[in-house]
């Protein structure tokens, strides 16, 4: 029975055109359409160098690490060159910011780096990002170097070299997860991002697929449900068997695109291949859940169910930077919570950390969340679907 | 007589209303049981909570002895059921909609090739085998939900409002059918608001109305609980008010109404009405342009109980 279920469902969600289309064509077409869209990007594989303006005070001067990266990311001899900087009073950098040859300007004051600008934009976006992970770093090195002094004073050396600890602790910094130098031209890469929330939205297109599963399998939802209940076959061997057919088409769909956007749009995935498959295959999972919740949850037609699965979808990855990557970057910082538990983001974010860090532990926290996530819809699902009887049909 | 069936005080109650109140009564083996009543009667939510689809407030249901439940899958597979909406798959062929619903009941390969060739031939569809339901008129529509329900060959079938909405050609072949099916032994619960249906099916008849039982037995025994022996309709233009009442004024005549240019007389007993009426008409010279008569129907009998049209 498990397999004749398995079977006929399978050929009954390939042979629905709409279904087909959501979780097999939409996401190739929409790939296209990236690809075209952001071909110049993609080949340029380099953003242009932003004007600003440093206000030159002693603050900036004493300020050694921001001395350094305005420094190093205005070389024009720097092949990752991001900014073209001009040092100037604080009333220069206002005339220039008035008169639009500086997108913005930074002050520092008591330590306190401020970033001005007139109007929001992208490169304003990375103007302020520089700004905030230089800081960040800034504070790293800092509390490195009080806990190396700490050391070196507690097994009593005396002749403590402060230049080269500090040295140091900046190096430990940069190599670790700061990375200062990809600002300028991996990290910025949008074609990517585009790329991640792309596979997210298959992942979680998925979802349509469970929600026809659970929909012909349920009494209190649909004609056939109520036909399948008073056969003699076991609830449960019909919705498994019905969900693992979803499943296959689900990753079936995935493959289509991994295949397409390797093959014909030149997508680099990186070379962690398994573990690019185990994240989509995972995300799959949840968009799996999320149909199913979806489906059992809500009393309503099988084209309203699809239609809060679409929205929510679509939010998650315009939250998650599909339709821009400062989307992505102003709820990471104003209200992280939401992309904590939006499942495209933790696709999209599992993907970027696979491609961008040496270390996978934020990966394996992206994975652990989807399945977390798909854990507690799963579960909250379970008591409409275990229900063999009903009040009301 | 075996009873396939025995429900003992049934009641369903929805908040404020009661969809089936108080309901006991048997199905005997080998029968055609029609539930006759009205839409909204309580048809279906007695048929839903005999097949443990519906939670019921109270009473006991039993299924060849045994009580049924939602995991009673032996009962279950002796069962087989036509819901009076269609529930077929639309990306489906006829064959693979009626071979996937048997397939939950059988699973032997060719025992199951076999049924389904007999499902088809039984309903008559061998010409659409590779037809998807989209291709398939309202009448075959029907004709293949039926078949999805009955290919596993069940002993026991429930049969909800079948033809619904079909032409008359598809309505003789299902009708046709359920004969059939019952003389290959077949106990049939039918569900229907179609008192023609019942009186050609139904061996036993229950009425329903409000949730409750208000009359049963076999289409005769029903009969007799109206109180005309016979119905005479004459179609005649413009009719006096005094003819009318002189009709009323004949022997045995109970009620004379005059709509739309027929003039329906009933009577109490049915011997000789329909001389007397014609005789009447040619001494008035009166020209009439058709005349009549009928026995009375279920539709008579649940007038004469409820005060309300079958169809109402």
């Amino acid at each position: 029975m498990f397999f004749h279920n398995f079977k006929y469902s399978l050929k009954t969600l390939f042979r629905s055109k709409s279904l087909v289309f959501w979780t097999l064509a939409f996401p190739i077409v929409l790939g296209t359409l990236f690809n075209m869209a952001f071909a110049d990007i993609g080949n340029s594989e380099k953003l242009d160098v932003i004007n600003i303006a440093v206000v030159n005070n002693d603050d900036f001067e004493k300020n050694d690490a921001f001395k350094a990266v305005f420094e190093n990311l205005s070389d024009e001899n720097n092949s990752e060159r991001l900014f073209n900087t001009k040092y100037v009073t604080e009333d220069e950098a206002g005339n220039l910011l008035k008169n639009e040859e500086v997108i913005g300007y930074l002050k520092i004051d008591d330590n306190k780096p401020k970033v001005v600008f007139t109007t929001n934009g992208f490169d304003q976006t990375v103007f302020k990002y520089v700004v905030e992970e230089i800081e960040q770093t800034s504070d790293i090195v800092k509390n490195i170097s009080e806990n190396d002094i700490k050391e070196q004073m507690m097994s009593k050396n005396a002749d403590i070299d402060y230049q080269k600890i500090y040295e140091n602790a900046l190096k430990m910094a940069q190599e670790d997860n700061v990375r200062l130098q990809d600002i300028s031209n991996k990290n910025l890469n949008v074609v990517m991002i585009e790329f991640y929330t792309l596979i997210a939205m298959t992942c979680l297109y998925g979802g349509m697929l469970s929600i026809t599963a659970i929909n012909q399998s349920m009494a209190n939802i649909s004609n056939k449900g109520k036909r399948i209940s008073v056969s003699p076959t076991k609830k449960s061997k019909i919705i498994l068997s019905s969900l693992l057919a979803s499943y296959v088409i689900q990753l079936l769909g995935l493959t289509l695109l991994f295949a397409y956007t390797t093959k014909v749009l030149n997508v680099d995935y990186g070379e962690k291949t398994g573990l690019v498959v185990l994240l989509a295959m995972v995300g799959s999972l949840a968009g799996l859940a999320l149909g199913v919740a979806i489906g059992t949850l809500f009393k309503s037609s099988e084209n309203a169910k699809t239609g809060i699965l679409t929205g929510i979808t679509m939010l998650g990855c315009f939250l998650s930077g599909m339709m821009g990557m400062t989307m992505k970057y102003v709820i990471d910082k104003s209200v992280p919570i939401v992309n904590k538990i939006n499942p495209a983001s933790m696709i999209t974010d599992g993907f970027y950390s696979l491609y961008y860090y040496d270390t996978l532990d934020r990966y394996f926290f992206d994975l652990a969340s989807l399945l977390v996530f798909a854990f507690i819809l799963i579960v909250i699902s379970f008591f409409s679907l275990r229900r063999q009887k009903y009040d009301s049909i | 007589m075996e009873n396939v069936i025995e429900i003992k005080n049934l009641i369903k109650q929805y908040k404020e209303v009661r969809a089936v109140d108080d309901l006991s009564f048997e199905v005997h083996s080998g029968e055609i049981l029609g539930l006759l009543g009205p839409n909204g009667s309580g048809k279906s939510t007695t048929m839903n909570c005999i097949l443990s689809l519906l939670n019921y407030s109270n009473g006991v249901i039993k299924i060849f002895g045994k009580e049924m439940k939602p995991d009673s899958y032996d009962l279950k597979s002796k069962i087989g059921v036509v819901f009076q909406d269609v529930a077929v798959f639309d990306e489906l062929t006829v064959y693979e909609n009626i071979d996937y619903f048997c397939g939950l009941y059988i699973k032997d390969k060719e025992e199951r090739k076999k049924y389904v060739e007999d499902a088809i031939n039984l309903v008559g569809l061998g010409d659409f085998k590779k037809f998807y339901p989209k291709k398939l008129s309202g009448g075959l529509l029907r004709r293949l939900n039926i078949a999805c329900g009955i290919a596993h060959k069940p002993k026991l079938i429930f049969l909800d409002e079948p033809t619904v909405a079909v032409d008359p050609q598809s309505r003789n072949n299902i009708l046709d059918g359920i004969k059939k099916l019952r003389s290959e032994g077949a106990t049939i619960v039918y569900t229907t608001h179609y008192m023609e249906e019942v009186e050609i099916l139904c061996d036993r008849v229950i009425i329903i109305d409000n949730g409750k039982i208000i009359a049963s037995g076999t289409i005769d025994q029903l009969k007799k609980l109206a109180k005309i022996e016979e119905k005479v309709s004459v179609e005649v233009n413009n009719l006096d008010v005094q003819h009318m009442e002189k009709i009323k004024e004949q022997e045995n005549v109970d009620e004379v109404t005059y709509d739309g240019n027929v003039l329906l007389v009933t009577y109490k007993e049915g011997k000789n009405n329909l001389v007397d009426i014609i005789d009447y008409l040619k001494k008035e010279s009166i020209k009439y342009n058709k005349i009549y008569s009928e026995r009375p129907t279920l539709n008579d009998v649940f007038l004469e109980l409820t005060g309300k049209e079958l169809r109402d």
